[in-house]
């Protein structure tokens, strides 16, 4: 008895001695960060980039807690079903917008409240220069007589939204081919199968740099630092089209404004740092990429709402 | 510089290291009676996700070598085939063995299978960029012909019934199309469970299908006393030999190489076709089956020779040669790498890179194979209770490490269960997975191309490439057909004459 009695008095000393340095009570147990997709690919690395500072200016163990499935369903449940008390984030996409607006996520978008914005790819409007259009007008123009061709993603995804949108708002004429994957886009617009296509600039920059693309406009409110002569779509007198490759975390939205607030603050400044602006160089983005709560929160209900109308257009929701 | 940047790539110790290993793995797998290189390659798959994408596919592809000619060993020495590409082998080996000239066989084995091996990597070198120049022109519609050609050459991908492979092929296109809809965004047979909006990715259904079935069907069997051989020394083919097998090696090894780049069609087919024309063509047709030399040289020289064939259209269109080469188009895809025109230009050392680790391991397993082959044969002898177990972990850690997700430890033991079931029935695997590679391409290919059509089909008449591919199938799916027919007609005349 004796002995459990001085191993009880050790751990309350090592638990007073760890205290004083970090006087609150938040974050008391390590912070997960939930994801919805393998290994390796782009959120997984965004997120355990993110997490390399983190750790550091959150005071606790940060780890990357992958639930793939459904189009960020399995994740978004796995979210939602713990404490809300900002020890449990998660790492969302354009992708779970779009399987809440479907109706198909076990939560809506008024329970989830952004905290910051990790990268920000916006989506350009590209063309395969033997098609002989040089800006956006030629564009619309040659799209009324026969439609463009344009290559993306999945059908119901985020390339099909921005296009559809984009028509929607120009006035263009688009035929949407979807492809499995980025190269398949790329491949067929180098060969001329279809004529223009929504890409991000990492996709894009090859064939911009041989002179095969030509990019026309951006689908984002500020040009891009990489292509200054690039104009907006809104520059063009095309609003409310703003689409691009977001990632970000988010709480649920109980959680206490006191622990969100720390949360943007230790996540921002971990994003400041050396190690995560050299992953923004390596991806090809900028420290534009990184914002507070009060944008990206923004910037995902703004874009939900976008999802939500187009998908009902296309008859895609519930 | 390519080429010289290719082999930088590979002459790095830790490299070399993974070749080595990998061959070495090979032919031991391979001759182990049940462990194809087709699940070999399938097991290690998932490990390869840490490595560098090189010395990864480099290990898989020396894998795959050296696995198509580990199991001659097996069935030279012991009549059990280590993997089906091997079965043709022991038609004449085995006889051979059993007159006291094991040492002679193996040697022919290992030489013929190097020469093919080594033929069809020279294919593979100037074919691949070749053909990948003119994949610019792939478009959907070229895509769609060629996948339809791949999926008519199913009827012949294993020994097995032929409408029971073309069943099995359909039923593989069937499971492609669970998940999401590409090009309509609509849910198909998800039966509302989130972890099937994605599809059913391949991997954990090839790991099931190929060895958890296999597993099973051997955990039903006791272990078979085999007659073993004493060897004699082993021995490289003499003069004799050789005047008597070039043809035959020459031969099988174009044979091999253009099965090889047919798509879906593998080593077994090429076996089997090389063990025929070896027959069809020698002068010592009636030793065949009784221990002739010729009939160990033509399937060994055309199994491996269908190996680097099948890497081509893996490499230069993302269609897989071969069900061991839909494996490792798994690899290229978990590494990020698209194969087509652009892996290319976007990773020019990269074929070099896998032509010479195909190249040393064929040179590794000439030396371990006619050093160790009396050892390798030993493998066969390892207990059961002790083998399986061991391959049934690999299975379940397999399927998770890819995606990290339970689903697919449970879509692998489906897969598994289903497989010794069809198993049994009849089926073979390999056109089920050719049947769930080719289908989500099929589909795709034809629902983009009646966009690009604007809905107009016989604009599919405009594409020569596209023509040309649905040519070769129509003429795949009728010449067995047509065959019968000319030799009805022939039998028929024949009295009058």
């Amino acid at each position: 008895m004796k002995y459990l009695a001085r191993i009880a008095a050790c751990v309350a000393a090592a638990a007073t001695l760890g205290g004083p340095a970090e006087a609150q009570d938040f974050p008391s147990r390590p912070v997960e960060v939930v994801t919805h997709a393998s290994a390796g690919g782009g959120t997984d690395t965004t997120a355990r980039t993110l997490l390399i500072r983190g750790r550091r200016e959150l005071g606790v163990d940060a780890f990357v807690q992958i639930k793939r499935g459904g189009g960020g369903t399995v994740a978004m449940s796995y979210a939602s079903g713990k404490p809300a008390d900002g020890h449990t984030l998660m790492a969302i996409t354009p992708t779970h917008l779009i399987t809440m607006a479907r109706g198909r996520a076990p939560i809506e978008i008024d329970q989830i409240r952004g905290i910051v914005r990790s990268t920000d790819d916006p989506i350009i409007i590209v063309v395969n220069k033997s098609t002989g259009i040089g800006t956006l007008d030629q564009l619309i123009e040659a799209s009324v007589k026969s439609p463009i061709k344009w290559g993306g993603t999945q059908a119901g995804g985020i390339d099909h939204i921005a296009a559809i949108t984009f028509a929607k708002n120009s006035g263009a004429k688009v035929a949407y081919v979807p492809f499995d994957g980025g190269g398949g886009i790329i491949t067929n617009l180098m060969g001329g199968n279809i004529q223009a296509a929504g890409l991000n600039y990492g996709e894009a920059v090859d064939g911009m740099e041989s002179g095969d693309f030509v990019p026309l406009a951006i689908m984002a409110k500020e040009r891009l630092g990489a292509l200054p002569d690039t104009p907006t779509l809104g520059e063009l007198g095309i609003d409310g089209v703003n689409f691009s490759t977001v990632r970000g975390l988010i709480v649920m939205a109980d959680v206490p404004d006191d622990r969100v607030e720390f949360l943007e603050k230790a996540f921002l400044k971990a994003m400041r740092h050396g190690t995560y602006q050299a992953y923004l160089t390596g991806i090809g983005l900028d420290s534009g990429s990184v914002a507070g709560a009060a944008v990206w929160d923004a910037q995902i209900r703004e874009m939900y709402e976008n999802i939500h109308d187009t998908l009902g257009e296309l008859g895609l929701r519930k | 510089m390519d080429i010289l940047g290719g082999l930088v790539e590979v002459v790095q110790p830790a490299t070399l290291l993974l070749i080595i290993a990998g061959t070495v793995a090979g032919v031991l797998v391979g001759a182990l009676p049940g462990l194809s290189s087709s699940m070999a390659v399938a097991l290690l798959l998932p490990f390869t996700i840490y490595l560098d994408p090189i010395p990864a596919i480099a290990m898989l592809a020396a894998l795959y070598c050296a696995g198509t000619f580990g199991g001659s060993i097996t069935a030279i020495l012991i009549n059990a085939p280590g993997a089906p590409p091997a079965a043709a082998t022991a038609f004449d080996g085995y006889p051979l063995a059993k007159k006291g000239e094991a040492g002679r066989a193996l040697g022919m084995a290992a030489v013929a299978s190097v020469l093919g091996g080594v033929f069809s990597l020279m294919v593979l070198i100037l074919a691949a960029p070749a053909l990948a120049t003119i994949a610019y022109r792939f478009g959907p519609p070229e895509y769609f012909a060629l996948t339809v050609f791949g999926l008519s050459m199913l009827a012949s991908i294993s020994g097995k019934s032929a409408v029971k492979n073309l069943i099995g092929g359909a039923f593989g296109v069937l499971l492609a199309t669970v998940g999401v809809d590409l090009t309509t965004g609509v849910e198909r047979f998800t039966f509302g469970v989130p972890q099937l909006y994605e599809g059913i990715s391949f991997i954990p259904v090839l790991i099931g299908l190929f060895a958890m079935a296999e597993l099973l069907e051997q955990a039903g069997q006791k272990d078979r006393p085999l007659e073993r051989f004493g060897m004699s020394a082993l021995q490289l083919p003499g003069r004799e030999d050789f005047k008597r097998v070039w043809k035959t090696i020459l031969r099988s090894s174009g044979l091999g190489t253009f099965v090889g780049i047919l798509p879906a069609e593998g080593s077994t087919v090429a076996a089997m076709m090389g063990y025929n024309e070896a027959k069809r063509w020698s002068k010592n047709r009636e030793n065949f089956g009784k221990g002739e030399i010729e009939g160990v040289a033509g399937p060994e020289a055309a199994n491996n020779a269908a190996t680097g064939g099948a890497m081509v259209p893996t490499l230069a269109l993302g269609i897989p040669g071969s069900a061991t080469a839909a494996v490792i188009l798994g690899g290229l895809q978990i590494h990020g790498l698209r194969p087509g025109p652009y892996l290319f230009e976007n990773q020019p050392n990269l074929l070099y890179a896998i032509f010479f680790a195909m190249l040393i391991a064929n040179l590794v397993f000439l030396a371990f194979g006619l050093a160790g082959a009396r050892y390798f044969s030993r493998i066969s002898l390892i207990p059961r209770q002790f083998l399986w177990p061991a391959v049934f972990c690999l299975c379940v850690v397999g399927a998770y490490g890819v995606g990290q997700s339970m689903s697919d430890v449970y879509i692998m033991l489906t897969a598994g269960l289903a497989g010794y079931f069809l198993n049994r029935g009849g089926f073979s695997p390999a056109p089920i997975i050719m049947g769930l590679v080719l289908g989500h391409l099929v589909e795709n290919s034809l629902a983009q191309s009646v966009i690009l059509f604007d809905q107009d089909m016989t604009r599919f008449l405009s594409r020569p490439i596209a023509l040309f591919f649905f040519a070769l199938a129509i003429l795949s799916v009728a010449s067995g057909p047509l065959a019968s027919m000319f030799r009805a007609r022939r039998a028929g005349s024949g009295p009058e004459k």
